[in-house]
This record gives structure tokens, sequence and C-alpha cells, in this order.
């Protein structure tokens, strides 16, 4: 009862129930912890990752429906060095405590792949991420540079 | 791990833990520097003060002793130690350090401890820590001139290294650390004058932004041990109720990894392999709970507890200038009265509470998002039987606190959990654990009452709070003694120590004794005492016919500090030129006194609300503060931003309200925060003094509401009385 999926490009499986959710398999099974718990209900995003490029709330999403599919996570953003999202994040400090940070830069991320050059409702309908450091002044200008940068 | 059994595993012995521990490292460190060892670093380092330590080959390591929240700690804390020392910044380490005396505090009258809060960390140590660099610096400089056999005034520092300014010779601190340790340190060293800093008063970026965008940083929830299980926990849905039974525990036994159930008075804790097999098992958990004493309490008694205090004949006085009561009582018919009310509410880091802990009998090591240091390794203590000084904590990044993760009950659970099944244990809290089992921020009432004089002015002002007591919970040696009882200064704070010049002044405070588990919480008493102050200021303006900034300018006028960060705010947001339609706007002013009179703060808040449809929303807020030296202004204004959200978040949406005993919110439906498209545009004023620096994190949170309701008064008629502001307030009249 393998299910294998691609992790940050590596061809990886997981052997355990189909309802795991995604994200403790990533975090418990693979030792990839850039992906946070915070509500187990698929409303804060601290455990978002891309699956096939699409922003997914993971700590709801059962492994059994990514079979076969790509999932990519903050480690799999980090690994490229000139991802623009990350680097806006970095020159604007964006981080206070920084644990949905992750959930954030995977949203922004999959939000300028569908939506370059988004506006201020485009950002606050695409970033339902919560912050509890209410981080957004600097989330909102360091989305706006990554769109700039991209395009540039 | 095959065939343990769940009380037999064996420890893991303490050579191979201490390689965990250096390969996990201190939590903080990994990001920056994986080798550094846990805490008291490695035998080769020469340690100059309790704060640096520097390597044979001259890496200089900075001790951090403050947690790292997501305030800054990180950035500024070391910075001041690094300027002093003419530390080569980007090349400095940072680790946790811990149990010494220089990292120890005091809020108030309390044993001096290690701790993180109060938005003290950067008053109480900044001089602490420039005398720290200052004097380590003076040691390498006569070390170098000794070398050199030249005085000490041929020397120079500069980014890590000793500079003969004749010879042009230098020495990197390294090669001079072993010397310098064998000379005495200087008590008091020259320190910089503000023209020499190169760090302290500049927008520093943050040392730990890059480990907080790659998902390396490491959190308490992030902590890995060998042999490890996890655990979940579910806890009496009433305050002080009690396990009857596990009515399903064969049941729960079986489930896929689920080694151990461990009873709790209060609790059942399932520990598994992995943390969502504990979690599914607690889910099916059936398990009968005696509600104790408790069960019939409600939201509906706390506040008719509360209602009652308000309009009982007396109260402890807390204050008494001049003689308020006889001038109100003899003028009835002219009494201004307003009344107010705050709610419980519960602390909500994104991060839910965890510890991992791991037993063995000669000493315990947890890790954790602990904002408590001491209280903790005291509780550890007790529960393992295992000394204090054999009690060690590694502390990483905190997933926010907001003084949340100051009271260890999660660490204690899971000290237990490890203990049950001897071997180590990461305990989470699931979110609806982490609110329903907080410990909250008391509630309160409010009634004020004043009599004005012939401009309008207050003459004669009674204020009466009534509510839980923070400190008769959690603090009992803190409440003030009169002789006709006990006060919690907290409960009026914001009130009692006001700014305003009012000639008949009395404050008095009723407890309404409640079982409910409360702690501090960002800005702690002020957020409901300056709530109900300056709403009530609001209301004398507004039936003096006198502009809201004025009034206060008035009130302010012998004050030339507080007027400075009022008149500041102002003239940011044009205050004098009326707001255009479908704008409206509202002023407030706060002086936050530090615990036990560790600081003081100016702070002035606008409010700007644009009618947006049908309903006014909060679009711009002006904060200016005077809060001394401002060591880092890149996270100073973070805090700025980012609290003025936190408050928005408490203003608008926050509240725990109880029934049969319990909190009734549980998740982030039904205890939401501000989303981004929430957020007001946020306009920082630092106002600049030449005062050491004073408190910071907690400073903008208690204004904005009251800078809220005074808009919301301009634009509808209507001044919203009771916390949460919930949209019907914000809709727009006729």
């Amino acid at each position: 009862m393998s299910i294998p999926f691609q992790l940050n490009g590596r061809p990886v499986s997981f052997d355990g129930p189909e309802d795991t959710p995604l994200l403790w398999v990533v975090r418990e099974h693979f030792g990839l912890t850039g992906s946070k718990f915070g509500c187990g209900i698929g409303m804060c995003g601290a455990c978002t990752m891309h699956v096939d490029g699409a922003a997914s709330r993971t700590c709801v999403l059962a492994v059994g429906n990514v079979r076969g599919r790509a999932i990519r996570t903050i480690e799999g953003v980090a690994a490229d060095a000139d991802n623009a999202v990350r680097k806006a994040w970095n020159d604007l400090d964006v981080p206070q405590c920084g644990y949905c940070q992750s959930g954030m830069i995977m949203t922004a991320t999959a939000m300028l792949a569908d939506t370059p050059a988004p506006t201020d409702q485009d950002i606050d309908r695409w970033m339902t991420n919560l912050c509890r450091c209410a981080t957004y002044v600097r989330i909102r200008q360091a989305i706006h540079a990554a769109a700039r940068s991209l395009k540039s | 791990m095959k065939g343990l059994t769940r009380s037999g595993a064996p420890s893991i012995g303490r050579r191979r833990f201490l390689e965990v521990a250096a390969a996990f490292g201190a939590l903080l460190a990994v990001p920056l520097d994986p080798t550094v060892a846990a805490e008291g670093g490695t035998d080769a380092d020469i340690e100059l003060t309790d704060w640096i330590f520097i390597d044979a080959q001259g890496g200089v390591t900075l001790g951090l002793c403050q947690p790292e929240v997501g305030q800054g700690s990180y950035t500024a804390l070391p910075a001041i130690l690094a300027d002093e020392l003419d530390a080569d910044w980007p090349a400095v380490k940072v680790r946790w350090v811990m149990g010494r005396d220089a990292y120890k505090l005091q809020f108030r009258n309390e044993k001096p401890s290690q701790k993180e809060g109060a938005s003290t960390s950067t008053t109480k140590f900044y001089a602490r820590l420039r005398v720290a660099g200052a004097a380590a610096r003076d040691v390498l400089v006569r070390a170098a001139a000794a070398r050199w056999q030249v005085p000490v005034s041929d020397c120079a520092t500069e980014s890590g290294m000793v500079r003969n300014i004749r010879t042009g010779a230098a020495l990197p601190y390294g090669a001079l650390a072993a010397e310098a340790a064998r000379l005495p340190l200087s008590p008091t060293p020259r320190l910089k004058t503000p023209a020499e800093f190169r760090l302290i008063g500049k927008a520093l970026p943050r040392r730990d932004t890059a480990a907080k965008t790659d998902g390396s940083a490491k959190y308490g929830l992030d902590a890995e041990v060998p042999g490890m299980l996890n655990a979940a926990i579910a806890l009496s849905p009433t305050i002080g109720g009690w396990l009857v039974r596990i009515n399903n525990e064969a049941e729960i036994r079986q489930q896929p990894g689920v080694r151990a159930i461990v009873r709790l008075d209060d609790g059942v804790i399932v520990v598994a392999d992995r943390f969502w097999q504990a979690l599914r098992a607690v889910q099916m958990l059936d398990a009968t709970f005696s509600p104790g004493e408790n069960g019939a309490l409600s939201t509906e008694l706390i506040d008719r507890l509360a209602d009652s205090g308000l309009d009982a004949e007396i109260g402890v006085t807390a204050l008494a200038r001049g003689d308020a009561p006889r001038i109100l009582g003899q003028n009835p018919d002219q009494v201004i009265e307003s009344r107010f009310s705050v709610p419980h509410l519960a602390h909500a880091a994104m991060e839910p509470m965890n510890a991992t802990v791991h037993v063995q009998p000669d000493r315990v090591d947890v890790w954790g998002s602990i904002q408590s240091t001491d209280a903790s390794v005291a509780v550890i203590s007790k529960i393992s039987g295992v000394p204090e000084d054999k009690v060690h904590l590694h502390i990483g990044f905190l997933g926010g606190s907001f003084g949340g993760k100051i009271a260890p009950d999660f660490v204690a659970q899971a000290v237990r959990a490890a203990m049950a099944v001897g071997r180590p244990v990461k305990l989470i809290r699931t979110r609806e654990m982490d609110i329903q089992h907080d410990h909250f921020r008391p509630n309160n009432k409010g009634r004020l009452r004043a009599v004005v004089d012939k401009d309008g002015y207050p003459i004669a002002v009674h204020a009466r709070v009534c509510g839980q007591s923070l400190f008769a919970t959690t603090r009992p040696n803190w409440l003030t003694r009169t002789p006709l009882g006990d006060y919690d200064e907290s409960m009026v704070d914001g009130i009692y120590n006001q700014s305003y010049k009012i000639p008949n002044f009395h404050v008095d405070v009723i407890q309404t004794p409640l079982p409910i588990p409360v702690y501090f919480m960002r800005s702690v008493g002020s957020s409901a005492g300056v709530l109900f102050w300056e709403s009530f200021i609001t209301d004398l303006a507004h039936k003096a016919g006198i502009d809201q900034y004025h009034y206060r300018r008035h009130l302010l006028r012998n004050n030339p500090a507080a007027l400075k960060v009022l008149d500041a705010v102002a003239a940011a947001a044009s205050w004098d030129t009326p707001p255009p339609p479908g704008r409206a706007r509202g002023i407030s002013f706060d002086t936050y006194h530090g615990r036990g009179g560790s600081f003081v703060t100016h702070v002035a808040e606008i409010v700007e609300l644009v009618r947006k449809g049908d309903s006014w929303r909060v679009a711009r807020v002006f904060c200016a503060i005077d809060a001394g030296l401002v060591v880092n202004h890149n996270t100073f204004v973070a805090q700025i931003q980012g609290g003025i959200g936190f408050s928005l978040t408490s203003a608008l949406k926050s509240e725990i309200t109880f029934n049969r005993g319990g909190a009734e919110q549980s998740n982030f439906t039904d205890y939401p925060l501000l989303s981004i498209g929430e957020m007001p545009d946020v306009v920082p004023i630092i106002v600049e003094s030449d005062r050491p620096p004073q408190g910071v994190g907690e400073i903008m949170v208690a204004p904005l509401a009251p800078a809220i309701s005074q808009a919301l008064l301009q634009a509808t008629g209507r001044r919203p009385d009771r916390m949460p502001f919930r949209p019907d307030v914000f809709k727009v009249t006729a």
C-alpha cells in the first residue's frame, strides 16, 4: 500500500494509511519541518504546500489524494536561490515570530504564478493565511516587490 | 524501537544524548551555526563576561538570554553587546544561554529569574549588555597593549580586531582572548558616546529572517530527539473538572502506533509513534469527566458578578486624590457616567503550545516554546524529582507567545507523559486544546463618573473597575495591601496612573474571584483600562463640544513629554484639517508605565475610518511613540505595525465566552484572527528622546480600541462600550 509522489522534485513513497494528512507525512516521515501545524482544520494556512503548483492546506489533505503528484514545500522553494518571493520577504524583513511565513510564502508564490501583477484586492482574496503577529503590512509590500522583480 | 514496552524503554545513554544535543544544537543557533552546542559552549571557548565567548579560531559568540518570540530580541540584544565590543557584527554568532544571575531580571518584587515579558528585555538589559561589551573590549585592548608593550591609548578597536594606531599592526580578538581572560574586568569600563554607536540606533536587518523564510528555523514543534514518541492531549472540558474514566481504553490501545495512555487528574494523554497517530486516537477517545465545582460557570454569571460589583457601595481604593466621592455625591444631577466591558481573551499564538521532554535519572532535557525559563525549570524539577541545576532547557524560536507560553502547564504535562513511558516525548496541543485551555486575559468592567467645570473639563472623577484579578490568581504577592483589602493594580493600569490633570480623582477596584485560569497577555490590564479611560475622556470632550485632540492637549498642558507625542501624531495625520466626507477619525493617548516602574513610554494614536458601502472600516492608523532611545528602528517599526494588527484582532473579533464551566471557543472558526484584507495602513512615528530605551512591545496595543470607538462616535453618532466591536457598530447610520 505504498503511495508514490514527488517531494521537491524527488520521487518518494509513503507506506502508511491513505488518510494520513500530507502535513504529517512530510514532517514526520520525510523530516521536512518548515511546514507548520497551526489549526488542523485547513484554516490558518501555516501548513500550505504546492500540489502540482496549487497552494494546498495539507493538514486536511489526505496523502492518498496526492498519489503521483508533485509536492513542493518551503524547503523546495528555498532550494531556488533566485526565488523572487523569498528574496522580497528577506529584503523587507517580513517575519516576526515567523511561524506562519512558510505558508505565506507558498501561497504568495502560487498567487504570483497565477496572477503575476496582483492588485491589493487580489492579495486580499488569495492571502487567506493567518498571522497572529500581524505582519500583513510587510507581506503586502513583499508581494508587490516580488511581482515587480518577476516582471523585470 | 521495536520490542520496547510502554514503560520499559531503555533510556538513551548520556553520551548518545549529548551527540544528539550537539547535532540539534540550541534550536536558535541551528540555522546560523549548527555546530554550537546547546548551552555553555565548548571547553575550548574563552569566556569574557557572562555574555561573550571566543573560540580558538577567533569566532565570537554572543549570549542571548531572552527568548525570541518575534519581537526581535535575537537581533537587538546581541547588537548592544556587539556595538560596545566592536565585534564584527556580520560574523558574530548568537546562542541561547541560561542559568546565571546575569541573565535574571525582576518585573517587580519577585525573586529574580530568567524570563521574557512585560516589554522589559531591552530596558532591563541595555545597561548590562553595554557594560559587558565594553568590559570585554577593555580587557582585549589591555591584552593587546601588553603584547605590543605600548600604552592602551595607542590601541583602537574595530570589527573584531585591536589595531595599533601607530604601527598599523592588528590582532584579531581570537588571538587575544586567552590573555584577556586572565585580566580583571573593569566594573565601570568606558562606554561609547551615542556618536560612536555603529549598531545601536540604526535600522538593523533581523538575524533570523533567512532561517524563517527557508523553513530551517527550528521551533519547539520541530524538536526531534532519537527514540522520541509523540503525544496528544485531551483535557477536561470543564475548568477544575477531573477524569473519571476512559470508556474505550482497549479500543484506543489498539489504534495504530499507540504506545501508552497516560491518565492525568484532569485529562488524558495518548502517546504514539507519530503525532498524527496520537491525534487520531485522542479524537476517538471517549472519556468521562466530572464537571467538579464549576459546572455552572457561564459568561452570563461572570457578567452579572461584574455588574453587581460596579454598583457596590464601596470598593478597595487604589487612588484617592482630593475628594471626588463628595463632589460627585453633592452634584448628582451633573454626573456624567459611562460603562464599559471587555471579555476574557485567548493568546492564540500561531504555534500551539508544545514541549519535548527527555527524563533521565540524572538530568532532564526539555525543548519547547517556553517564555518563562526559570518557572518551567522549577515545575520540571518538582515533577521529575531531578534537581533544578540538572534541568536543561533548549529554547528555540517561539511561534508567538504574547504571554501565553509563560504558564508552564503544557510543559508539566509533557514531563508526566515522558516519565510514564520512560522515553522522550513530544506533546503538542491541538489548536482546540491551545485555545480552550489557555490561561486567559481576564475580563473587566468599568464604571466611570465625572463632574465637569463650566468649560467641560473634569473637576472630579470616580473610576471603578470590577472583574477577575490577574495578580490574585497568578502573583498574590503583587497585590497592593490596603486597610480595606488588597487590590490588583493591573486592573486599573492606564487609569490610576493616567496623565491628565484631574484635581479630584478616586479609583477603586472590586475583584470578582473566578476559577478561570488567567495570565498576562500583551499590554495586560491596560488593554481594558486604557479603553475605559480614553473612551470616557472621549465622552467628556464630546459632551463639552470640544475637539478631541485639543481637549486632551488641555488636560496634558503641564506635561511636555506627553504633548510632544500627542502633537506628533496629530501633525502626521493633519488632525486640524477636518477629514473629507466618507472619512472619520479618533485620537487616543496613553503613558504606559512598565511593571514596577521599570519604564515610561508615551504613545498616541489616530485611527482613520473609511466608509465602504454600508459600513465603516479601519483604514489607517497613525502611531507615535516616545520610547527613549530606539535600539533597532527596523524591529521597532515592525512592532508598531504588528502590534496594531494584534490589537485590531482584539478590538474587532476576540471573545472567549464560558458555558457549562468551560470556554466555548476552540479554533479560528469561532476565535478568528485578523486577515490581511482587514489590516489597515500603519504610519509609525518615532518621537526621539534622549532617555535610555523604554518598553516597546506592548505599548501600541491599548490605545487602538478607544481611538476606534471615538472615530465611530464621529462617524455614526454612537460609541460602542463593549469589546469586541462587532460589525453592527460599524454600520453606516442614516
